[in-house]
């Protein structure tokens, strides 16, 4: 193991100081592993919690900022957060005006998070809604789309509904729209390298030299094929054409794409991907609105890239564009 | 005091954490076979956090249940560690705001959590799990509102719930993996509550 750390078992503690003490206007930690607002809670608005395990940043805590989240809890790498630091999450973000737990669907999260919502509903009296999303297309098939896990995708439901919380929208209205966020995006992955979980000291999966798995999830799950490397072209073209089979596009359907890279790949190569993906999803009639392009959703060290599309209605694409403020990302 | 009260709470959660410390290593042991080998550390080290915060419990039953469940949110995020949590949170919603719970609400609360628990765990009853032996604790101490009776049918149920499902494979969580190789097996989890249970029999007070 090759990275840059004291002892694996203060990498996320010693990340999250870090973060903290560099972002000092958007980040506080009020209680151990729940980054919230450094401004707090804001009175009379939803609270927006997520959480998750940490080794994606931004995901999950960097999007804690003005018109996106207002806490988030955040585990050991890859692991999740336990229910009472998710229900510390929760308390943090309460303003009064209700709780929504929007995250990734993974079945420790879920068992946690839904006893968190239990545990400050009885002692706090805060109300709470959940969405999550599931907008990996590989990790099951459309007929049991419920069983998908959630990556990238969210980044767009904690703007959506981040900023439909900024508007002092209620909990119903919020949870509508992050909802309606989670079911408009499709996902799909593919990688080159693994990455290395540090209090395990061993990656995640290996890879032949020359080799990519398409479909691979961002903890490693298995994907749908693994083979020689491609040119960019082929693999964009073929993850595109997985996504539209999954969520068929048609002439005048407007689309947000995130071309994200898993930690390791470029910018640059995210931009040969990206143009390609332009031109085949203006072949298929549709055009494209506020393309991202960067890092959103990582796995530590991983190479390779995800990429996710979001079908926009008028009500989606002004949220989208709505102010927004974090360490990591501002609209 | 006519039924459960936060004094119970306190007696049930020493004896508790007693018996989780004994069968510490028995229950790693029959974890071993079929899983990862935990059980008896989430066990011990639930009850222990729990009974660790007895004296502090308020009156409040409810709000009692809820700090036992959170004591076991704390220390242990496995699955079992996650079904106890849930259970007592169920018992924690049904006695809110009540100081004293009838006994006779026993078999009632039993239903509650078991409810909770097979939603969060996305089983089913004969699956072989410890909610299986929770539903015939159920099915045993309905109608009953002495608490040296409920101990008694509580204790035979367990034996019960033990014998009828050792010969059956296991169907949900990571012993399922195992199929036939569980049959004849208790399954941990079951035999974890059989130890509770003994940690609470014969010797609780009503």
């Amino acid at each position: 193991m090759k990275k840059i750390l004291n002892a694996p078992q203060d990498y996320v503690d010693e990340m999250l100081d870090g973060m903290c003490t560099a972002h000092p206007e958007f980040y506080a930690q009020p209680e151990r592993r729940v980054i919230a607002r450094s401004g707090g809670a804001t009175q009379g608005k939803v609270g927006i919690v997520t959480g998750g395990g940490s080794g994606h940043l931004p995901i999950f805590t960097g999007y804690v900022g003005k018109g996106l989240l207002d806490a988030a809890a955040i585990g050991d790498v890859f692991a999740s957060p336990s229910a009472e630091q998710m229900a510390g999450a929760m308390r943090h973000a309460n303003g009064g005006a209700g709780i929504l737990r929007l995250y990734g669907n993974y079945g420790g999260d879920v068992m946690n998070f839904d006893m968190a919502g239990e545990t400050v509903e009885l002692e706090d009296d805060i109300e709470s809604t959940t969405v999550l999303l599931a907008d990996d297309v590989v990790s099951a098939p459309p007929e049991e789309a419920e069983k998908r896990r959630g990556v990238a995708g969210m980044v767009y439901a904690f703007k959506t509904a981040g900023a439909k919380a900024e508007e002092m929208a209620d909990l119903a209205n919020v949870t509508r729209i992050a909802q309606k966020t989670a079911d408009a995006c499709r996902s799909i992955g593919m990688a080159l390298t693994p990455c290395t979980v540090p209090q395990a000291g061993k990656p995640t999966f290996t890879l032949g030299e020359d080799e990519m798995e398409m479909g691979m999830g961002i903890h490693g799950e298995p994907g749908i094929w693994r083979d020689k490397l491609k040119p960019a072209d082929a693999i964009t073209g073929e993850m595109i054409e997985r996504l539209l089979a999954d969520m068929p596009l048609s002439s005048g359907d407007r689309v947000s794409i995130l071309v994200n890279s898993l930690g390791a790949t470029p910018d640059e190569e995210l931009y040969i991907m990206y143009r390609h993906a332009k031109m085949q999803l203006e072949a298929a009639g549709a055009s494209i609105v506020m393309p991202l392009v960067g890092r959103y959703a990582t796995s530590m060290e991983m190479t390779g890239a995800t990429i996710t599309l979001c079908k926009l209605d008028d009500e989606l694409e002004a949220l989208l564009k709505a102010p927004a403020d974090c360490a990591f990302w501002r609209v | 005091m006519t039924g459960i009260s936060r004094a119970h709470l306190q007696i049930a959660l020493e004896r508790l954490a007693a018996a989780g410390a004994s069968a510490h290593d028995e229950l790693n042991a029959q974890d071993g076979k079929l899983g990862d080998g935990d059980l008896g550390i989430t066990v011990a080290r639930g009850w222990r956090e729990a009974a660790d915060g007895a004296t502090e419990l308020p009156d409040d039953v409810g709000m009692a249940f809820l700090a036992c469940s959170k004591a076991f949110q704390r220390v242990s995020s496995s699955s079992f560690g996650t079904l106890i949590a849930t259970g007592l949170m169920s018992a924690a919603k049904a006695c809110k705001g009540r100081s004293d719970i009838p006994f006779s609400e026993s078999s009632a609360l039993l239903e509650g959590a078991i409810e909770a628990m097979l939603k969060r765990g996305k089983g089913a009853l004969g699956d072989k799990t410890v909610i299986d032996m929770l539903e015939e604790i159920r099915l045993a101490t309905a109608g009953k509102a002495d608490p040296q009776e409920i101990l008694t049918a509580t204790d035979a149920a367990a034996t019960k719930a033990l014998e009828r499902f050792r010969d059956q494979p296991s169907k949900l969580g990571r012993a399922r993996m195992f199929g036939e190789k569980s049959i004849g097996l208790d399954d941990p989890g079951m035999l974890a509550l059989r130890r509770m249970i003994d940690g609470l029999t014969g010797k609780m007070e009503s």
